[in-house]
């Protein structure tokens, strides 16, 4: 049943699903022992590709396979450069012949992990693509979830900003839904893309939104670097409109809503201040339980797997300058 | 000389074949009739069951050459037009220098003589380096025999600029191609905007970004008295601006649509297959059937293919880093065959008439028939072989191409141009 790669949520099954859940939960009682470690990777190596910085992630990642005993080593990405594919398959051929056993990797453009894995043998992690998939997010956000509902079927979850260039809302809406739970999204209209999947439920309004009853309130971050296009025309109108302002709170506090988000919060923006305090807020679970979702997932891949469609792509071939043209 | 026997002969003019045996004399159809006697030296060929047609002319095509080579030549590309029966093409000019002046068109044209088994023709730059700032040497091309001016790739950007390139040139007799897209609209990746563009993560263009410059470029086109030619039409709404204004008639539009975008949708590229990426991108089933339509009903002048060669290195990238265009000679006459006339969605005088003779007449060429007294410009067509586009098959020097590895009923057999059978399988 383990599979090489971990590359989306949209081809896991139902059952794939809830084994890493259950395997998390597993992993989550080992936090509680004076020694943490546990030598279920001992010999192997996990390198970790980022080509977008993240702290977040990344240490998480780090945390939980050294916590399976594996080797972990960082690739050096030069951030400033623009990392394009052409220079990622230089990466790959070079990884390729170190033999690592997992990649991890995160990259602005989504596919990119799957590309990787399509020509290597390690197992490959999506620690996040473009707006694509961030799997192992939406593996902790469920199982963040099921701590509270141990049966989340029928629960709703709304889903709240950026979805255009959301990865996090993609996935975790996929695997919710998966789960039985109902998701619904919200958000600034140049930000909500029109063709959204027909099951989740739209909101252009805070208040028929909330109409809907939701069991969680699940805030995106408003990703600040984009701002260079004008999605909505201030951060402060963003907080008035789709933010959990002070009001917000205390109406959400009443209903017994909890309220998520993948982190890092852009405070008086997404949320106001008194949001982190909120006893049903689940945001530092969500870090917590990022470790030992990582780790179940580690456990589980099989690295040396069978490479799926590896003969569609040709040996490469060295071509000088490339050009985008039509 | 070159006696085909019971061939069943194709043409624009009639939905139905009419079967005969053709007899080339020195590069010329000398008869048609039925039981010709054989000529003392002349070689038989038993074309039973086998289409004879006149040879295919695509209009836009990118030959790379000068500037990527290793992308394309003049002599690949060419032999991957006579592969697919293209006896004839129009390169477009987004080439290295660009083709913006008349040095550049002069050592295309002096290239092509010595590279090419085929006439090459190439389209000329309607600003400088393609830019949209600076009108190109307009007449210096045209001296040189260039028809069409476009700056394909890119829209030209500031409609002032296009209006008055279109103001000046006509004068010449010459006409104007585009590219249409609004860039600010499209994003920076060739992928519709739709359910499939949520779903990859990667921002979609909308179809309104083309239809937006298709009608703009009609408009000016109008104003200043001009021809506009509409390249390669992916969308529905795309189509029907084409319709409508030709309905009004007031305004020279000739319009071309591409076999991809009436075969492929955006859903086929799947898992990031970049053999699917191109510019305008693909879109839904509604477009294709909306473009077959047009096709059909002759809002569609004329197929042309944008022929894109790209090195599989540069292909085998991410999708968003991969660039735009696939091949398209090598598989065209084929793919349209296995796809539309084979399943009689259209006839062979529709293949003959959209890709052989009008875009001959959008270039102002003489247009070839199976007729006595023509010269010799003809495909011989086998309906029930087959051909695989394995990597070998193909001539083109990149095989960027959704046909890659696929069997489609169908095979080129011949392709004869005056006295040179320039092609035989
Ligand atoms: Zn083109």
């Amino acid at each position: 049943m383990a599979r090489k790669d971990l590359l989306d949520i949209a081809s896991l099954h139902r059952e794939e699903i809830e084994f890493l859940l259950d395997q998390s939960t597993s992993f989550k009682k080992l936090f509680t022992r004076s020694v943490k470690k546990i030598p279920a990777l001992e010999g192997k190596s996990v390198l970790m590709l980022f080509y977008e910085a993240s702290t977040r992630t990344h240490s998480s990642f780090e945390v939980a396979a050294k916590r399976l005993s594996a080797e972990v080593t960082n690739f050096n990405v030069d951030h400033s450069s623009i990392t394009k594919g052409e220079s990622v398959r230089e990466t790959i051929e070079t990884l390729q012949a170190m033999r690592t056993d997992y990649i991890v990797v995160r990259h602005g453009h989504s596919g990119l992990p799957g590309m990787i894995a399509r020509q290597t043998t390690a197992s490959v992690i999506n620690a996040g693509d473009g707006a694509h998939e961030h799997p192992t997010q939406a593996l902790l956000d469920a199982f963040t979830i099921q701590e509270k509902f141990p049966d989340p079927r029928g629960k709703k979850v709304l889903i709240i900003g950026d979805i255009l260039h959301s990865r996090v809302a993609r996935s975790t809406s996929t695997l919710l839904q998966k789960l039985g739970v109902e998701v619904a999204y919200l958000g600034p209209g140049s930000l909500v893309p029109k063709y959204v999947p027909e099951s989740i439920r739209r909101f252009t309004d805070y208040e028929a939104a909330m109409a809907w009853a939701p069991d969680v309130v699940y805030l995106l971050r408003v990703q600040m670097e984009r701002q260079d296009v004008q999605f909505f025309p201030s951060l402060r109108e963003y907080h008035r409109v789709y933010g959990i302002t002070n009001d917000r709170l205390a109406e959400i506090r009443q209903r017994g809503l909890y309220i998520m988000h993948p982190g890092p919060v852009n405070r008086g923006v997404e949320l106001c201040d008194a949001v982190m305090d909120y006893e049903r807020s689940l945001i530092t679970n969500q870090v917590e339980n990022g470790i030992s979702v990582r780790m179940a997932v580690l456990d589980w891949l099989t690295p040396g797997g069978e490479f799926p469609r590896q003969e569609a792509y040709a040996a490469p071939q060295r071509a000088s300058s490339p050009v985008t043209m039509p | 000389m070159l006696l085909l026997q019971n061939a069943r002969i194709a043409s624009e003019n009639s939905p139905v074949l009419v079967e005969g045996d053709v007899l080339i004399v020195e590069g010329k159809i000398q008869h048609i009739g039925s039981n010709l006697a054989i000529p003392e030296g002349a070689r038989v060929i038993d074309a039973r069951g086998r289409v004879l047609m006149p040879a295919m002319f695509d209009a836009h095509v990118h030959f790379r050459a000068p500037g990527f080579e290793n992308k394309e030549t003049i002599t690949t590309g060419s032999e991957a037009a006579i592969n697919g029966g293209v006896t004839g093409v129009v390169m477009m000019p987004n080439t290295r220098p660009a083709l913006d002046s008349a040095t550049a068109i002069a050592t295309v044209l002096e290239n092509a003589k010595h590279r090419s088994r085929i006439p090459v023709y190439t389209s000329g730059c309607v600003t400088k380096n393609r830019e949209g700032k600076e009108l190109a040497e307009i007449e210096g091309m045209r001296e040189l025999g260039v028809k069409m001016l476009t700056d394909d790739g890119d829209t030209t950007h500031d409609p002032a600029v296009l209006l008055r390139a279109m103001q000046y040139a006509t004068e010449f007799g010459m006409f104007f191609a585009s590219h249409c897209e609004v860039p600010e609209l499209a994003g920076p990746r060739a992928l519709n905007e739709g359910v499939m563009s949520y779903r990859l993560g990667i921002k979609g263009s909308p179809a309104c970004a083309e239809e937006i410059i298709i009608d703009r470029d009609i408009r000016l086109a109008r104003a200043a008295g001009a021809h506009i030619h509409i390249q390669h039409v992916s969308s529905k709404l795309g189509m029907e601006t084409i319709r409508w204004w030709k309905s009004r008639g007031d305004v020279k539009v000739t319009a071309e649509v591409a076999p991809h975008h009436l075969l492929f949708t955006d859903e086929h590229i799947g898992d990031y297959d970049t053999n699917y990426k191109m510019n305008p991108p693909l879109r839904t089933q509604a477009d294709c059937d909306a473009l077959l339509e047009g096709l059909i009903e002759g809002v569609f002048d004329l197929i042309a293919t944008d022929h894109a060669p790209h090195t599989p290195y540069e292909k085998a990238q991410d999708f968003i880093s991969a660039p735009n265009g696939i091949t398209g000679l090598d598989t065209a006459l084929v793919s349209l065959y296995h796809h539309f006339v084979r399943p009689g969605k259209f006839g062979w005088d529709l293949v003959v008439k959209r890709y052989s003779a009008e875009p001959r007449r959008l270039m102002g060429l003489p247009v070839p028939t199976i007729e006595v007294g023509q010269e010799a410009n003809c495909v011989l067509f086998d309906t029930e072989a087959e051909t695989t586009f394995t990597r070998e098959f193909m001539k083109s020097k990149s095989q960027n191409t959704p046909f890659i590895d696929q069997t489609l009923k169908g095979r080129v057999d011949m392709v004869i141009l005056g006295t040179e059978v320039l092609l035989e399988r």
